[in-house]
């Protein structure tokens, strides 16, 4: 090839990329207009929210569920006449569960859409890169989905926490009213296991260190990796051990199996709490209907009758055809933190209306969302604790705490 | 420290997941015996039967057991077509390279299959008998686990009367054994390949059945899967369904036991090691012979 060709080659290729470039400029442009983003605040413009959530991909079961509360909470806003008397548009990104997606979804939303709030993405391995990209920019970063320990030791001032409680706190009621019964009544042996993901590890150990502390003694403590199927050789050292107490950090089928293995060996514990698994509609048919007594935290319930709770599960199943679960329901909360903060400052923009927006939520607390009044400490952290539910005649039931308790809590649990 | 009791209950389950290694090991050393094929693809397939016995049990209500008069003469097509009309149009040379390739295409299309018919949702069977167990001398020994063993040890046992006892198992071992001079002997040796192809695949079909009696699946867990049953095949020597079979039984029991000293997530890198230690000291297996020498 001379090097007239060549130089003829590289000019068309220069070309082409020029051409490319130009292109994906335009496309940049023309969302941002269509978004109708801008931070001039006229009355005439919607407030523009943006959000980056897993819809495909390993995360897309609850990214979908928080991308329901999302919707209903606008909803619910713009049927109400808007906020601060303008209507709220939503603009959602698929990240595909993908952490560098993540990144630059958020540098897109608030650089080219220029968006005027965010809202947060589902999972903690999501949720960390996206706040250090709001934190950055200055943005006000309320997320419904990390619960994790590690998401508020970053240092940023602009995340809060969407829920009543981080991981390690969610059986906070459960070691109170263990550690509250008669020395010789309550369990003396505990076994603990957990998958290994930072979620479920936090939800378990923190109940495990609190009751450890106390002098109940720890006689199993197995991780098992995420993709286990197998559960027969953890629930054969369970049985073997026999203890009072179990805990599981599961996410769902890693409960299953185990509950199914542990029968299998006739194990019965005195008392069994899960995490997450049992609030699954599918678990008890999974496990064969012999759910009576089993124990899980949750941060929402549907017969919960704080304010909101009930037009919000109306407007749920009016939109979408079916009643909320703890995703949809952080979703929404994560809407009435960040209107309340809107509502109470008075604007909605970036730029220094971020900043009130974050100190606003540092010195106050929101009274009403669906899960009940929440406040933060100064990284974040939600001050309220998850209530524990408890399967009673195969329907789940509010045991704890006290003053929102349907029922006693059963113990010990009928055998499964 | 251990107690005796616990030793005694995860030997037997040990050795009735083994057991379920075994039959699931069968057919991926088969195919290789055949024609050098490395069959990424088994686990899918298993995967595959698991669901139709999962979708069979919960839209009729019946044993999952039931659908394998269906899936059984299902995969044995499926397994001779895709022999016929796919790997068989490899080119020899390339053959045991190309074959990961293909497979491994085959595998992410059902994968995806799986995905849109049934979604990504964690499936398991209900059944009667799933939390019932049989009391052996102080151990508990699940039923569905023993049912999954029985079927295990009968369909190894049948494949081993065809290789033995029938003019096909004759004619497949000769192909085996050396192509060419099966071929001189009046063999038609693609058709025979190609039936024994569809006999490895009919053993994913009984294993798939086995395993959703007792675990929860998923569409990707076949990659879980794929990775223990290549190390299965290697240490017990590539072709050889005694050596498989041996090999599985032996590492399954292995992992179970050593759950006990280190957890789970450690215990399951027995395969690997077994892998590494089968190609330093004696790479052609331990049971396989000169077969694999070949490879």
């Amino acid at each position: 090839m001379s090097t007239k060709r060549w130089t003829q080659a590289g000019a068309v290729a220069a070309t082409a990329a020029l051409l490319l470039a130009a292109c994906g400029s335009g496309d940049g442009g023309g969302g941002g207009a269509g978004g109708g983003g801008g931070g001039d605040g006229d009355a005439e413009d919607p407030i523009v929210i943006g959000v980056s959530l897993p819809l495909t991909g390993d995360f897309a079961e609850p990214g979908k569920g928080v991308q329901r509360g999302y919707e209903t909470w606008v909803e619910m806003v713009n049927s109400n006449g808007g906020l601060l008397g303008r209507q709220v548009e939503l603009i959602v990104l698929d990240d595909a569960s993908d952490p560098a997606r993540v990144v630059s979804d958020y540098e897109s939303l608030i650089a080219q859409e220029e968006v005027d709030l965010l809202f947060g993405p589902f999972s903690t391995r999501l949720v960390v890169p996206a706040s250090r990209v709001a934190s950055e920019y200055g943005m006000l970063f309320v997320e419904p989905a990390a619960a994790a320990a590690e998401v508020f030791e970053n240092g940023f001032e602009n995340i809060f926490y969407a829920a009543p409680a981080i991981a390690s706190d969610h059986y906070n009621y459960l070691a109170e009213h263990i550690l509250a019964m008669p020395e010789d009544q309550r369990p003396q042996t505990m076994a603990v296991t957990s998958m290994d993901d930072p979620f479920a590890q936090g939800t378990a150990y923190g109940l495990r260190d609190k009751l450890a502390e106390a002098g109940i003694e720890v006689v199993v403590d197995e991780v098992y990796p995420p993709n286990a199927t197998d559960m027969s050789a953890i629930a054969a050292q369970i049985a073997d051990a026999d203890p009072d107490l179990l805990v599981g950090g599961t996410l769902y089928q890693d409960a299953v199996n185990l509950i199914l293995a542990l029968q299998q060996l006739d194990y019965q514990p005195r008392m069994v709490a899960f995490s997450t698994a049992p609030t699954n509609p599918e678990f008890p048919e999974a496990i064969g209907g012999a759910v009576d007594g089993i124990l899980s935290p949750t941060g929402y319930s549907l017969t919960a009758d704080w304010p909101s709770n009930a037009g919000f599960v109306e407007l749920h199943n009016e939109i979408h055809g079916m009643d909320p679960q703890e995703d949809e329901a952080n979703g929404f909360t994560t809407g009435q933190v960040v209107q309340a903060a809107v509502e109470a400052v008075g604007c909605a923009e970036q730029g220094e209306c971020q900043q009130q927006l974050i100190d606003w939520l540092h010195a106050n607390s929101v009274e009403d969302t669906v899960v009940g009044p929440l406040g933060w400490d100064e990284a974040g952290r939600p001050d309220g604790a998850h209530m524990l539910l408890q399967y009673q005649g195969g329907e789940i039931t509010i045991v704890l705490p006290e003053s929102a308790a349907q029922a006693e809590l059963l113990y010990p649990k009928p055998e499964w | 420290m251990v107690s005796g009791a616990l030793l005694f209950q995860s030997l037997i389950l040990g050795l009735l997941l083994g057991g379920l290694y075994a039959l699931l090991a069968a057919g991926l050393t088969l195919y290789f015996g055949i024609m050098r094929v490395v069959m990424l693809a088994h686990a899918a397939f298993i995967l595959l039967s698991a669901y139709v016995a999962w979708w069979f049990s919960s839209t009729t209500g019946l044993d999952p057991m039931i659908s394998l008069v269906a899936t059984i003469p299902l995969f044995f097509g499926i397994g001779y077509v895709m022999h016929r009309f796919l790997l068989a149009r490899l080119r020899p040379t390339t053959m045991t390279m190309m074959s990961v390739l293909l497979t491994f295409g085959i595998a992410l299309v059902i994968e995806g299959l799986l995905g849109l018919a049934w979604t990504g949702t964690q499936r398991r069977i209900h059944l009667p008998y799933g939390t019932s167990s049989v009391e052996f001398l102080g151990a508990q020994i699940p039923v569905v686990q023993i049912v999954s063993f029985a079927l295990a040890a009968l369909s190894l046992a049948s494949l081993y009367l065809i290789m033995k006892r029938t003019q096909f198992g004759r004619s497949l071992r000769a192909t085996i054994q050396h192509g060419q001079a099966a071929q001189l002997v009046g063999i038609d040796t693609t058709k025979v390949a190609g039936m024994g192809f569809g006999l490895g695949l009919a053993t994913a079909a009984v294993g798939g059945a086995a395993l959703s009696l007792q675990a929860t699946i998923y569409p990707s867990l076949h990659w879980h899967w794929i990775g223990p049953l290549m190390a299965i095949i290697v240490v017990g020597g590539l072709g050889s369904i005694p050596g498989a079979a041996i090999a599985a039984l032996a590492l399954g029991t292995i992992r179970v036991l050593l759950e006990i000293p280190m957890g789970s997530t450690w215990a399951q890198t027995v395969f690997y090691v077994a892998l590494f230690l089968t190609l330093m000291l004696r790479p052609q297996g331990f049971f396989g012979g000169r077969l694999a020498q070949r490879f």
